[in-house]
């Protein structure tokens, strides 16, 4: 019976053995649960006539928002003297209502209206109200070995000290505590050393360079003991010896730990971006960088998503809006209605039958690997066949952009100088074919300054035209021609560059491309003609399925090229992006300026993961020369999957300690296991701090696990998502009392959290920018308090200085409820006379966004309406309803940036522009060999709706649809191997022919997990989805004070498969790699399946 | 067989005097809406014909349907749902909101969703059904009860008397759907340590599960030999939601908007619109049972 879902299916309805055996069990025992009587109900009995649903009243809800996955949907907490007791979308944030309710519905009114949530969120509950959660700090028992999972409770203040001091904490001899990397603390010397720095590596020549290196050790002789290491200054001081890193942060938290680190003077504070959708941001980031005083600069790590409510045709590609991508809650009621009321087609590229691909119009199921050739068999569709925005595309600058009704413009008409093989590389400069002079301008961070600003240049009737990208004269507009090939100018062959482009595409015939995708060339046509048949009512909609891949970089900039073909950017049904509302007091007129107030040092020097640094420019590469040790990555950051193996490694310098919030790298990331070896040697990672609320599968080889608060219990402000069009700002705030215990800190009570973490070595060790005055002229910070209510009251004032988009004052009604609401929470999480002092005159204003869970743009303000000039092709309409909230700006098409970027494997220059690069391969570019060697099934991974990647594995409700994961495969492959519906196997790799994760403490987890066999999977690909088979988080037993506590075996069920995936040939301690954009690579492993 | 009815009239026996000191006496009874909850009635009443239905999120316009039918007599309106099979995408969130809402141990379901894949690689689609309480207007299930306990009320949803069930699942047996399940007194948290002091445990935790639901307008914590345990469960379309102005959970939750609810004797609402489609179906038509929950195909 086990292998059914235990109640939530029809056949199922009744008592399933198991039960039925609880049940027998349970009568024996019932008696132990009378007088557990809820004090709610007591309350209940004594009081006849009492309320007879409490739940709908305001005054027993609070608005904030949820956390079982990052989509933050705005939620309300219904609770029952004090508990949670059930959990509902809040109607006034549009990730649950479409259209959400005018953000001036007064609350009271809001009672029974509740928006939709997904299955994961209705069940939040249990992640809250889990048996598992910590309530005290724990320390690796001394004596045991990290990972054994034997834990002794020691006091908050005294782990402070230990952590901070450190000492022979464990007897193993000495442990260097926090304080001892905390060398540099002299704002006004690391001013100085940085600068020197700046200049070492802006040094061009090797004995030049060498001779600043030696005068930077003359300059500080005295202080070179900072350093990590004098004969390579750019490492930085010993400060960046101490490496933050977190898994789920949001804004607000996101503050306080960058003030923290910046009070420390570290450069090492690393997300865990690469791990989701690392690619698509960095490609984004790419794609929007600015030419700024002369250089290419201001790039947003972000990514764009379909406006797919307002679209008329979608296509998604590695994305499956009902199941995950940012949000099921917001996009599916938009795609359900448009295209069940309005006729909306959509089709879907996955290799698995998604339950997306389940309603679409097609299914194709395309080569994992392969979305960059589709994407650009398609842009060779829509070019040879002129089925492109010509309008759109000829635009140069901004001008031609204003003039054309567009938000935004691209490179397609620049040219672009080509070299002797006829590779594209840079752009051709007005000056340097004689065309125009270069201009002084005034640089626009210093007036007062200038630089030289060079025109680009483009045809316009065969004759070169200077570009100024953001001329907004209309003399200036500058409509080029699209297509220029081969053409001379001066000393100079050049290309436009959508020529360059259009070579990528026509790289194969329509027929080949359809090859190398596995797919039907006649699909492909019909998807392109769909594509561009709607005009800007068209979008191709991406997300992870198309950039964890070896070559994700290029995978999504070949989709965005794509879009960009029919200029679908910014238009209701195209491309969008997220927008929110300030909240850090950096805007005019905001009370609170949280940034100017920190007064604290500017970290410098090289991070650990190597990031947002070339590395030909630095002095380690005189050292080490092609390849380096370790890719560097100069496009993009928060590399996951670099972290723990950097540590492991050593490069570019020892870690002394590493701490770790919400996050757990080793379950998440793909080949997770090779992070263990490095977390359990304290040789080479000598302090191992996590905050973390369970003990999860990293956090359990931490030295000292802090307790934290769940998302119920605390603030956050939890921002948007690219497929929001609205201007939003979710406020996460406290709806329940703690589960945790108040500690004090700074003399004040608060919850054992992240915030009593930081503030509580802040003060142990005297840090700047926290405790009495910590807000300098805004105040003391002696209490988490002291900063989110200031961020709300920011955010309650708004973005104008003369506070005219203010909101509202809570009126009498409004604040009685908002605080009758907040009741029962304790004074060390609400304290309204404290919050009062904090937001002043805001007061009344914080109260209204609270009470709202946020602030949130009017329905009607997302869009807006203009009219277009002229038609520019039958194509494209003239209906022009456009984000009101645009990108806005120049969309870079073809990336001089990227291309001026090297490989610090190869040295050679990474290519600007949409291209198909076959995969997977190796850090260094390699192509790996594993399909032909015998492995002949391809891994993937998914999720299923009612899991997210780790941490909902503890609620039961959840379970209970799905008990467990499985190993899905076509029918045709199970049959081919002899393999029938749950038969166990185990899955082998490469890299991990054991099929099993080694924990490093005796254990093994193997990989072993049921078949089910499936008509909705590519042959070839097999998949399991994200959630499953744990090895800790409440799901073995451990020992805390020598008490055995049991693990609840519910919880570690099905398979988890990532030990699977494929370690990098070079790197041999990490994942597979996209070298460019940062991606740790999912979907790239090729294994074999063993019968057990 | 004989054993399990002994024993759920021997809780029963115990749990009825729990409940009496717990509840009136008068499941049925109108429930009592709060003073709160009547601000935002007032506010949907005056709404409910004011806005162009088109701009409203269709959870929106039902509930401000159901508060139109709530003005009139309880016997006039004609509760129904119907469930777009098109924008069903198998989520789930249904299932589990009504877990939530009413507090579902496990083994009891309410609304489950079926998942069906058909066709052969690569022409293979997926079919998502949710399966609530037919609410048939001519039940099978409500006369087979040998206590009355379950009968069809004044408003035509088939509900179960919690106070005279015994448990002895003839009910079960005699629904087609398979909407019935019995509640055996678990909870999920049951076999949690406590270890207090260590971990948060069990006794921290496992307060949501046993806190209160209100189905038929009651007070129900979940306290051992004490209705619901040892009744028969069925989904009741959340009457006591309805009665405050609230749509049933199963409703406001769905994020494809496939689930609809209302009064389909108001004309103007948006489920009498979708029962007269012609894509309409119920399930097992032709046994007869004139269910009152519809799909759109």
């Amino acid at each position: 019976m086990n292998d059914k879902p235990e109640i939530l299916m029809p056949e199922n309805c009744g008592l399933s053995r198991r039960d039925f055996l609880k049940m027998s069990a349970a009568a024996g025992g019932a008696a132990a649960f009378l007088g557990m009587l809820p004090q709610f109900s007591q309350i209940m009995a004594a009081e006849e006539g009492a309320s007879a649903y409490p739940l709908v009243d305001p005054a027993n809800q609070i608005y904030t928002v949820c956390l079982q996955c990052n989509t933050g949907c705005g939620i309300k907490v219904k609770l029952l003297d004090g508990i949670a007791a059930k959990i509902d979308g809040n109607p006034y944030s549009p990730m649950t209502m479409y259209p959400h309710i005018d953000y001036s519905t007064p609350i009271a009114e809001a009672g029974t209206i509740e928006g939709a949530i997904c299955p994961k969120g209705q069940a939040g509950l249990q992640s809250v109200y889990d048996p598992y959660r910590l309530v005290s700090v724990l320390k690796r028992k001394p004596g045991t070995k990290r990972g054994e999972n034997q834990w002794v409770t020691i006091s908050f203040e005294q782990a402070i000290d230990e952590v901070v001091n450190g000492g022979d904490l464990f007897g193993e001899g000495p442990v260097p505590g926090l304080k001892e990397s905390y060398v540099l603390t002299d704002a006004k010397l690391a001013k100085e050393m940085a600068a020197a720095v700046k200049a070492i590596q802006a040094e061009k020549d090797k004995d030049k360079k060498l001779a600043l290196v030696e005068e930077f050790k003359t300059t500080f002789a005295d202080q070179l003991d900072m350093m990590i290491d004098p004969d390579h200054p750019d490492l930085g001081p010993k400060n960046n010896q101490f490496v933050f890193a977190w898994g789920r942060l949001k804004d607000a938290r996101k503050d306080i730990i960058a003030r923290f680190l910046g009070a420390y003077g570290t450069n090492n504070a690393h997300g865990h971006t690469t791990v989701c959708q690392g690619s698509l941001y960095f490609t984004g980031k790419a794609m929007s960088e600015q030419y700024t005083d002369g250089s290419w600069t201001g790039g947003v790590k972000f990514y764009w998503q379909g406006d797919v409510g307002n679209s008329e045709f979608a296509l998604f590609v590695g994305a499956s809006p009902f199941e995950g991508n940012y949000g099921p809650p917001l996009r599916t009621p938009r795609i359900t209605s448009a295209s069940v009321n309005k006729g909306m087609k959509y089709a879907v590229v996955d290799p698995r039958l998604s339950k997306t691909a389940a309603k679409a119009w097609k299914w194709l199921p395309a080569k994992p690997g392969t979305e960059g050739a589709l994407a650009l068999a398609l842009i060779r569709w829509v070019i040879d066949n002129e089925r492109f925005d010509r309008l759109y595309l000829s635009a140069a600058n901004k001008a031609a952009a204003d003039a054309a009704a567009e938000p935004t413009w691209t490179e397609a008409t620049w040219l672009v100088k080509l070299d002797e093989e006829g590779k594209p590389g840079k752009f051709l400069r007005a000056s340097e074919i004689g065309l125009r002079e270069k201009e002084e301008r005034p640089l626009s961070t210093n007036p007062e300054k200038t630089y030289e600003f060079d025109y680009f240049v483009a045809l316009v009737n065969g004759e070169p035209v200077p570009v100024d990208p953001y001329a907004t004269d209309a003399a200036m507009a500058v409509r080029g021609d699209l297509f220029v090939d081969n053409v001379k100018l001066g000393d100079f062959t050049v290309k436009s560059g959508l020529q360059i482009i259009a070579d990528s595409a026509r790289e194969h015939t329509l027929e080949k491309w359809a090859e190398i995708c596995g797919l039907d060339v006649r699909d492909i046509e019909a998807v392109a003609f769909e594509f561009t048949n709607h005009g800007k009512k068209a979008v191709a909609d991406i997300h992870r399925g198309v950039s964890q891949h070896t070559n994700g970089f290029y995978n999504v900039y070949a989709w965005y090229t794509l879009n960009a073909l029919i200029g679908n950017y910014d238009h209701a049904g195209g491309l969008i992006k997220a927008s929110t509302y300030r909240f850090d007091g950096s805007k005019k007129g905001q009370p609170y300026d949280i940034k100017q107030a920190n007064g604290t040092m500017a970290p410098f020097g090289t991070s650990i993961i190597r990031h947002n640094e070339k590395y030909e420019k630095h002095t380690l590469f005189l050292r080490d020369g092609y390849p380096a040790k370790r890719n560097w990555y100069p496009l993009s950051s928060d590399i996951y999957q670099e972290i723990v193996p950097s540590i492991g490694d050593a490069y570019p310098y020892p870690v002394k300690a590493l701490m770790l919030y919400m996050g757990s790298p080793v379950y998440s990331l793909p080949a997770g296991n090779t992070n263990i070896p490095i977390l359990a040697d304290p040789q080479k990672l000598p302090l191992f701090i996590a905050i973390d609320a369970f003990i999860g599968e990293t956090s359990m080889y931490a030295d000292y696990i802090f307790p934290d608060t769940m998302y119920l219990e605390r603030w956050e402000f939890h921002g948007s998502h690219p497929s929001v069009p609205f201007k939003i700002q979710p406020v996460r705030n406290p709806a329940i009392a703690p589960l945790v215990p108040e500690v004090t800190v700074f003399g004040q009570n608060t919850p054992m959290s992240l915030e009593a973490v930081l503030m509580g070595i802040a003060e142990k060790m005297g840090l700047p920018g926290f405790g009495p005055g910590g807000f300098g002229e805004y105040g003391d910070y002696i209490h988490p308090d002291d900063l989110y209510i200031k961020l709300v009251a920011n955010l309650a004032f708004g973005e104008k200085e003369d506070g005219s988009d203010s909101v509202p004052d809570a009126d009498d009604e409004e604040m009685r409820i908002f605080l009758e609401a907040r009741r029962h929470l304790p004074k060390s999480v609400f304290d309204a006379e404290r919050w009062q002092a904090i937001a002043g005159d805001l007061w009344p204003k914080v109260v209204y966004v609270l009470n709202r869970g946020g602030r949130f743009q009017n329905f009607e303000k997302g869009y807006k309406e203009r009219v277009f000039p002229e038609p520019s092709s039958s194509y494209f309409g003239i209906d022009a309803t456009q984000a009101a909230n645009p990108f806005g700006t120049m969309i870079n098409i073809y990336q001089e940036k990227t291309y001026d970027t090297k490989s610090a494997m190869t040295g050679e220059h990474l290519v600007g522009y949409a291209k198909y690069f076959p995969g997977p391969f190796a850090v260094t570019g390699e192509l790996l060999t594993d399909e032909a060697d015998g492995f002949d099934l391809r891994l993937i991974t998914y999720r299923e709706m009612m899991q997210t990647k780790s941490r909902t594995s503890s609620n039961y409700w959840l379970l209970a649809l799905l008990p467990e994961n499985f190993v899905l495969m076509n029918v045709d492959d199970a049959n081919a191997r002899g393999l029938n519906d749950g038969d166990m196997v185990k899955i082998v790799s490469p890299s991990n022919p054991d099929g099993q994760w080694d924990l490093m403490n005796g254990n093994y987890k193997p990989m072993i997990g049921k078949i089910k066999t499936t008509q909705g999977m590519r042959p070839g690909v097999i998949a399991f989805s994200l959630g499953f088979g744990h090895w800790s988080y409440g799901g073995v037993d451990f020992t805390i004070n020598d008490t055995k506590i049991a693990g609840d075996t519910r919880r570690v069920r099905g398979i988890h498969a990532n030990a699977a995936m494929r370690v990098d040939p070079y790197l041999k301690n990490t994942t597979l790699v996209d070298p460019v954009g940062g991606s740790a690579v999912f979907y790239d492993t090729f294994v074999k399946l063993e019968k057990v | 067989m004989t054993e399990r009815v002994d024993r759920r009239n021997f809780l029963r026996g115990l749990g009825s005097a729990i409940g009496a000191a717990l509840a009136a006496d008068n499941f049925d009874r109108l429930a009592a809406v709060p003073e709160q909850a009547l601000a935002a009635y007032e506010a949907a009443l005056a709404q409910a014909d004011e806005a162009n239905a088109e701009d409203l999120d269709t959870i929106e316009r039902m509930r401000r349907e159901l508060v139109r039918a709530l003005q009139k007599p309880p016997s006039e309106r004609r509760w129904v749902m119907v469930i777009d099979l098109r924008k069903c995408i198998g989520c789930h969130a249904c299932t589990i909101a009504c877990v939530a809402e009413n507090k579902l141990p496990p083994g009891v379901v309410y609304r489950p969703v079926l998942d069906e894949e058909f066709g052969t690689y690569p022409n293979v689609t997926r079919r998502f059904t949710p399966r609530p309480c037919m609410q048939c207007d001519n039940p099978p299930c409500t006369p087979v009860c040998p206590v009355t306990a379950t009968y069809k009320n004044e408003e035509g949803v088939v509900v179960v008397d919690y106070d005279q069930c015994i448990g002895c699942r003839a009910c079960l047996t005699a629904c087609p759907y398979g909407a019935r399940t019995s509640d055996f007194g678990l909870t999920y948290t049951e076999e949690m340590p406590v270890a207090e002091g260590l971990i948060a445990g069990r006794t921290t935790t496992e307060t949501y599960e046993r806190a209160a639901n209100f189905e038929y307008s009651q007070p129900h914590p979940r306290v051992e030999r004490t209705s619901p345990i040892g009744n028969a469960r069925k989904c009741h379309f959340c009457l006591h939601r309805v009665k405050v102005g609230e749509l049933p959970a199963c409703v406001t939750t769905c994020i494809g908007r496939a689930t609809m609810f209302g009064d389909a004797n108001d004309p103007d609402s948006l489920v009498a619109e979708m029962v007269n489609k012609p894509n309409v179906m119920r399930l097992k038509e032709e046994l007869g049972t004139e269910p009152r929950v519809y799909y759109l195909v």
